[in-house]
Parts: structure tokens; sequence; C-alpha cells
């Protein structure tokens, strides 16, 4: 059996307030399997976006120990780290975070451009996503031109670019209207159908329903000692 | 750094594009007044060794060690003369002497002339000739003299025509009949200032007319080194042989007007490339780090998308150096157009040579001015690149989210 | 003219020697006290010394076309200074001298002074001194040329200025699209934005004068310890200060009015985008 995708082990993550140590994640342990699609939802601040963000090495738990594909994430240095999210971990934000100055397949391009992919294949890869996306003739628009699930779509596209093993999305529907929402998750079933293991965090019961893993959080621990 | 940061920086620069525009302009201003300032501190010094040189002397021998202004005259002209040619290191000894005199005009209006005695042979010449002759062919006429434009210009002399001069030497009372002169050439003397006449003469027709006595005197010698031999070896074998004599090179002589001459011009180019410096490094400095702010979410995305800081950090070094460079280019235009109505303005001051440049071009002034900008550049990104690395992700992230 | 070289040496004391003043820097750089005798010649090679005794010490009057040479210097009285450059086989030497100053009973016949003089001793170069050195020139082209400067400086100030208006602006866009949202007329705003403006340009300029007032005295001692001189380098005067007011307020006005028309001239829903 391979290692799993990503694996919290006795995780913990504090952040010191001047009032004492506020902890968003306590002792949480989680492995996500290769081919998983999980959701995670829980009531604001109980730390499922810091639990991302540690499963996404953006963050570092301040105890316990995450692996990714079997590798220590706190062994490794921030380059190291950087390298991690380019090339294995994809990001899809609340807030979209399109660059504004970039068209929507320049913005899909970045990251590729970024891990040294030649030209001619970055933007093949491109316009092979932003047709899977939906969007192909919406490809040299500025994101100021995209309505919100367009810019999210592109912002799907733009994490699926370094074809990850890993989607991770926070919030992904919180910026769209429902009909909107319900799009763009019939988007990750669909990246996920197609081979990708997907985490996404929200508050929004009716989203973390059609996910087949699903977990709560509540007060820094998964609810049911789930794992 | 890779094209595609160069490139990525670019993009951010222009997202903005009044901003970078006037932080490009202001760049431009204060690059323009730094490059006019690296000019301005060495023009003197450029030109007045480029006068120096440019008669093929190169050494100067006087009375004393003393400013030029001031100085004593030479005693013993003749040995002195005799000695200095008599080294092996030397191809040629002018002695100079200085007079003055006033030219009758048609409209009874008299001309002051600065008036040159020189003794030339037929080698260097402490003037550049234009037009007919500078050697005195002898005969029994009146004496030779050469004219400058503005004396040929106000007195309409030409090769061919005769000047009457009246001595007006300060240094003795004057007693000398007026002297009769004929003009064989128009030539430019390079310590001219625009609006000076000048004459040349031999030293013995300066004497007459100025009414001095016969005294073996000079008021400097001008020295041709041998080729090879070079200003230093001359100067070293002069004061060998006549300790009595005080010998300088072109270079001491620039050394000592770097010293005392025009201080002021090298202190305000100091003082104000410092400011402009400072000027340029606060707009860039501000310019980025108010970017950076504004951007904080959007470079936490692209660290959580995979960019490494060191990528993120050197796209703030990029956008910095562009910006700087793009005014520093622009500034160079600006910096010449400005040197040029500057030097209009110095030009006016009184007894400037018309040869004589306070803001001269050298290839080194513009190295400079590019490394100057470059580390200011550099110095500006510092405090946005410290914002930018220190920068943490999940935490902007989860700020922007609140907010 | 013939410049006075003086070569000098330390002389045997000798009581009737006349009294001569040397500047500061002389008696500085030749470790000379006042009371001391010196022998000073016209002639560099120190022929025919004659002896002085130092009566005082004088600061030289400042001269800005020769910042950084050293002012050596040393007052004679006239008949000494004569019998010191006098040439002893030109009788007339004895009787000449550079210029004569002439003070008039009243100032106001210069002009009539200098003709009638000029009419009787043809010859003579004669100069009002109401009319000032023509050494002033240089200055004038100085000031020219600072001027010069000054506006180059403006100019690239507004432009930092303005960058700096444009971001400040920039940073309050919603706040404006808000208060226009809520019903805050175009020329209310603006009025706001033109009251800032003045303000902030008013402290800057304000901030700038005290800035400069309070430099002014470090900036004098740095030069004239550097140049050992006693010239003033810099003057902050009310004058200058008004004239530093008057060019800041208008110009920081000026581009706070440009800076926020962009803002200004656009609708509020277009604002409240991001």
């Amino acid at each position: 059996m391979s290692a799993p995708v990503v694996e919290a082990r006795a995780v913990t993550k504090s952040f010191p307030m001047p009032a004492g140590p506020v902890v968003a994640v306590r002792d949480l342990s989680l492995s996500i399997e290769k081919g998983d699609f999980v959701s995670i939802c829980g009531p604001s601040g109980c730390g499922k976006s810091t639990l991302l963000h540690i499963l996404g090495c953006v963050d570092t738990p301040t105890d316990g120990r995450l692996l990714v594909d079997g590798t220590d994430a706190g062994t490794l240095g921030d380059a190291q780290r950087s390298a991690i999210r380019l090339s294995k971990i994809g990001f899809v934000f609340q807030r979209f975070f399109l660059l504004p100055m970039l068209t929507a397949a320049e913005n899909v391009e970045l990251p590729q451009a970024e891990a040294g992919v030649a030209r001619g294949d970055r933007r093949a890869r491109t316009a092979e996503l932003l047709d899977y996306v939906g969007l192909a003739r919406r490809a040299h628009h500025r994101p100021s031109q995209l309505s919100g699930g367009e810019a999210q779509r592109v912002a799907i596209a733009r994490a699926l670019a370094n074809r990850p093993r890993l989607l991770l999305a926070d919030e992904p529907t919180g910026e769209l209207d429902q009909a909107t929402g319900q799009q763009i998750v019939g988007l990750f079933e669909r990246v996920h159908a197609d081979g990708t293991t997907v985490v996404v965090v929200t508050h929004d019961p009716a989203i973390a329903g059609s996910t087949p893993r699903r977990l709560a959080m509540r007060d820094g621990r998964l609810e049911d000692g789930a794992r | 750094m890779s094209p595609k940061v160069w490139a990525f920086a670019g993009r951010s620069l222009v997202r903005q594009p009044g901003r970078a525009t006037l932080g490009v302009l202001g760049v431009a201003a204060v690059g323009a007044l730094l490059f006019d300032m690296l000019l301005l501190s060495r023009g003197l010094l450029v030109s007045f060794r480029a006068l120096l040189d440019s008669a093929g002397f190169d050494v100067r021998v006087m009375a004393a060690d003393v400013p030029l202004i001031t100085r004593p005259r030479l005693a013993g002209r003749t040995a002195a003369v005799a000695a200095l040619r008599a080294l092996p290191e030397v191809a040629e000894v002018v002695p100079i002497e200085f007079g003055g005199a006033t030219a009758d005009g048609t409209d009874g209006r008299r001309l002051e002339v600065l008036l040159i005695g020189a003794d030339v042979d037929s080698g260097r010449r402490p003037w550049i000739l234009l037009e007919g002759a500078d050697r005195d062919p002898g005969g029994a006429g009146p004496p030779a003299l050469i004219v400058n434009r503005n004396l040929a210009a106000r007195r309409r002399l030409g090769p061919g025509s005769e000047v009457t001069l009246r001595g007006d030497c300060s240094r003795d009372p004057v007693s000398a009949p007026p002297l009769r002169f004929r003009v064989i050439g128009v030539a430019t003397f390079p310590f001219d200032d625009p609006g000076s006449t000048t004459a040349a003469t031999g030293t013995a027709a300066l004497r007459r007319v100025c009414g001095f006595d016969d005294r073996d005197e000079a008021d400097l010698l001008l020295v041709a080194s041998r080729e090879g031999q070079g200003a230093m070896a001359v100067v070293q074998a002069i004061r060998a042989r006549r300790p009595d004599l005080h010998p300088f090179s072109n270079e001491e002589v620039v050394a000592r007007f770097q010293q005392i001459g025009f201080s002021y011009f090298r202190q305000i180019s100091t003082v104000l490339s410092s400011i402009t410096l400072f000027f340029a490094f606060l707009l860039i400095a501000v310019l980025l780090t108010v970017s950076v702010n504004q951007r904080f979410a959007e470079i936490a995305a692209l660290r959580a998308l995979g960019f490494t800081r060191r990528r993120v950090v050197l796209d703030v070094l990029a956008q910095s150096v562009i910006l700087v460079g793009a005014g520093g280019l622009v500034s160079l235009p600006l910096g010449f157009a400005l040197a040029r109505r500057l030097e209009a303005i110095l030009h006016a001051m009184p007894e400037i040579p018309a040869a004589m440049h306070f803001f001269a071009f050298e290839p080194r002034a513009l190295g400079i001015h590019a490394l100057l900008l470059a580390v200011t550049a550099v110095l500006a990104a510092l405090y946005p690149m410290r914002l930018v690395a220190g920068l943490p992700i999940a935490a902007t992230l989860r700020a922007e989210v609140v907010t | 003219m013939t410049p006075l070289i003086a070569v000098l040496l330390l002389a045997a004391g000798t009581a009737e020697a006349p009294a001569i003043l040397v500047s500061r820097q002389l008696l500085a750089a030749e470790h000379l006290a006042v009371g001391d005798v010196v022998a000073l010649s016209s002639d560099p090679r120190g022929t025919s010394p004659r002896p002085f005794r130092i009566a005082g010490v004088y600061e030289p009057v400042p001269d800005p076309a020769r910042l950084g040479a050293v002012a050596l210097e040393a007052r004679l009285h006239l008949p000494d200074l004569v019998g010191l450059t006098a040439d002893p086989a030109d009788p007339a030497s004895a009787e000449s001298v550079e210029s004569i100053n002439v003070k008039l009973r009243d100032p106001k016949d210069a002009a009539a002074f200098t003709r009638e003089l000029a009419a009787r001793v043809p010859g003579l170069a004669l100069r009002e001194t109401a009319k000032g050195d023509p050494r002033e020139v240089t200055f004038v082209v100085l000031d020219r040329f600072h001027l010069a400067i000054a506006t180059v400086t403006v100019i690239a100030s507004s432009i930092f200025l303005l960058a700096l208006m444009v971001m400040l602006v920039d940073e309050r866009r919603e706040t404006v699209a808000i208060l226009r949202l809520i019903g805050l007329r175009r020329r209310r705003i603006f009025i706001q934005v033109l009251a800032e403006g003045l303000v902030i340009a008013l402290a800057g300029a304000v901030f700038g004068v005290v800035l400069a007032a309070a430099l002014e005295g470090g900036f004098n001692r740095f030069f004239q310890w550097k140049y050992d001189t006693a010239l003033v380098f810099v003057r902050v005067t009310p004058a200058i200060a008004a004239r530093a007011v008057a060019v800041a307020v208008p110009l920081g006005i000026v581009a706070s009015v440009a800076a926020s028309w962009s803002l200004l001239r656009r609708g509020a829903l277009s604002l409240a985008r991001r």
C-alpha cells in the first residue's frame, strides 16, 4: 500500500497572543489517501483553515509532524516546501487571488513558468485546462473582466497547472452565490474523478454533503475522533 | 535574475501605470540633477586639464611656489631658458610675459587688450593659429602681432593690417610711446574668456610697448618634454639642475587648481549628489513599500502556490531596478539638456576661459551615475524586500479573509 | 600690480621694528605669536628682508571666490609696504599705489566727483563704490545657478509629492466610494481633499523651513571648519522661508487635486468594485 498523500500526526498549532496563546488545532491526526475527496467543515474559528494551511505546507505545526508523500515536512527548508507546493499541491482560495495584470491564460501559465515548463508545453497545458474549466473563450480576459464564478474556475485551472497530486480549497464558494457555488463543486467532483486528491474546507453543509469523506471540526479537533 | 523575474516585475509595475510613471519621472528628474552634479564635480578640472594640454606644453616653470595670480616674475630668464634647453628631457622652452595695452579705434574708443609676449621658434605655440601666419618674418617694418578673433572683429583686423597699441602694463608706470604693430595672423588663445581681446607678440616688442626696462625676466616658462620622457621626468630634471626654479607638470597644476580653485562647485556637487540620491532612495522606497503593503495577500497567495521566498524578494528588487533603471535612462538626455542650460548660466561668470566648461562629460561620470543609481535601487528595495521575505503566508491569507 | 610675496623669517627682536598685523591663519601656520619679530621680503629668495613686529592678529575678509585657499596674509602700514616693495633703481616705484579710496563729505556727490576727476586726470580708472564691485557679477551668476538648481529640485519634489498623493488617494478609494454611495456630493469630497492637501502642504512646508533652520548652524559650522573661513554658507531668512512656503503650499494643493481627480471623476460603483 502506498504512503498517504499527506498525513498529520498529533499536530497542534497555537498562536501567541497578548492574552495568552490561542490553540487553533489541538493534537490532531489525519491521513489523506490518494484518491480521497474530503470535506472539512465546521463553524468559523474552529481551525479548519489553519489545518488546511498545515496540510498544504503553508504553515508549520507548533507540535506534531506532517508527512507529505512520506517525507517529514518539518525537516524541509523554505525552498523545499515551496517546491512541494509548486509541484505536488494545488491551492484554491476563497478570494481567488488571480493577478489582476495578467490574463486568465497568463494566470494559469504562471505556476508552470515558475516550475520551468517550456513555453510550448505550458501554452498547450493552459489551453487544455481552460477548456477543462469551460473558459477557453475567456483565455485573454483579465480577472476584472470575469465574473466571480469564472474567476474561481480560472483559479482552479491555475491550481491544476502543474498536475498536483493534492488539491486544497479554502472556502472556494465563500464569495459565490449558491448556483455558481454548485458549479464549482461539480468542477471539484470532476477533478477528483480524473484522479486528483481533493480536500475542501467549507462551512457550507450542502457542499460538505456532496463529498465521499466528510470531516467535521470543532475547537481545533476532528469530531468523533475521525482520522 | 532570470528573464521571467524581470518580465513579472515589469508586469507588476505596469499594473499601476500612474504610480510607475511618477516613479520613473521622479528618478529621471533627480537622476538628471545627479548626472549634472557628477559632470560639475570634475568639469572644471577636466576642461582645465584639456586647456593646459592643448598647447602641447606639459610643464610650467615659475619663480615661486605660489598661486598663479600672485606669482612673482622669474629673474635671469636667459640663463634659465638656456639651462632648460640643455636638458635632454626637454624638447622646447618658450618664455612668456604678460602685459596690457589699449588699441586705438577709428571711433576714438580705446579697447583693452591682454598682451602676451612669447618668443616661439619652429615648434609649439601657446595659441592655435586660425588664419595667416604666426612667425615674425622679421625685417624693418613694425613688429608682428597675432590677434584673437574678438580683437580682429572689433578693430577689423586681419593678416596684413596694422594697429597701434598703447602700453597699459600696470606693473610699471607707463612712459612708452604707442607702438604700431603689423597683424600677421588670427589665433585662438586657450585661456581667453568669451569677451576678451588678446594679442601676442615677441617679448622684445611687449617690453617696448609696455615701457619695461631691459630686466632679464619672464612671467612664465612653458616647457615641452621630449617624446617618451614625460612631464614628471622634466620636472625632476629641472629641480635637479635649477633648484631655484619651480616647475609644475600639468598634472600638478591641475592638482593645485583642484585644491583651491572653484572648490565651491565640487562642494555643491557633493551636497546635491547626496541629496538627490537620498531623494531617489526615498521615492523608490516609499513607492515599493506602499505597493508591497497593498499586495501582501497576493504575495502570500503566490507563496502558497509555490513561489519561493527568494523569488518574491527578487521580484521587489527587480521592480526597484526597473524603476530606477528606466528613470536613469531618461535622466541622461534630461541631464545633458540641463547641463547645457546650467553651463550657459555659469559661463556668464567673469574671467572664465571660453574653452573651459563647468560640465564636462567623461565616460567615468556615466559609470559613477549608473553605479550610484544601482546602489540606490538596491538600498531602496531593502525594506520592502525585508517585508516580503518575512511575510507569514498563512497569517496573511487568514487576515485577508477576515478583513 | 606687484603682489607682495612675503618670505617670512623669524628675526631677532628689534625694538624699532614697525608693527604689522598677521592673519589668524598665518599666525597658526607659522606658529607665531603677537610680539614676535619677523622678517619680510618681497622677493621669493628672501633678499633684502626687513624686520616687522607682530602687533596683532586679524580675521581676513572671507572671499568666496578663493574658498579653500589658506589666507596667509599680513597687513602693513602703507609706507612700510612701499618701502618693502619699491625698486631702489626706480624712484617712481615708491610713489605708486594700487588704488586710492576717497570718502566724500556727501556720498551723493560721487557721480559728479568721478566725472570731474576723470576730466582733470585722464587715464585714472574711477569707480563709485555704490555701483558695486565688478566681482559681484560672480555672485549674480551663482544666484541664477542656484535658482536653476532649485527649480529642478522643485520639479523633482513635485513628482515625489504627486506620487505620494496618488498612493494616499488610492488607499482611500473604498472610503471615497462609501462616502459617494451614502450620498455625499463630488464637490463635498473635493473640498475635503483640497483641505487635506492644504494641511499637508502647509505642515510639510513649515517642517521644511524648521528643518532648514535647524540644519543651518551645523551646515555653516561644518563648512567654516572645513575651509577655515568666517563665510556664512546658508542663511534661512524670513524672506527665503516665506518664498519656500509660497512655492510649496500651492504645489501641495495642486498635487492633491491632481491625484484625486481620477477618483472624483469616476462613478461611486466603479470605485467600490475591486
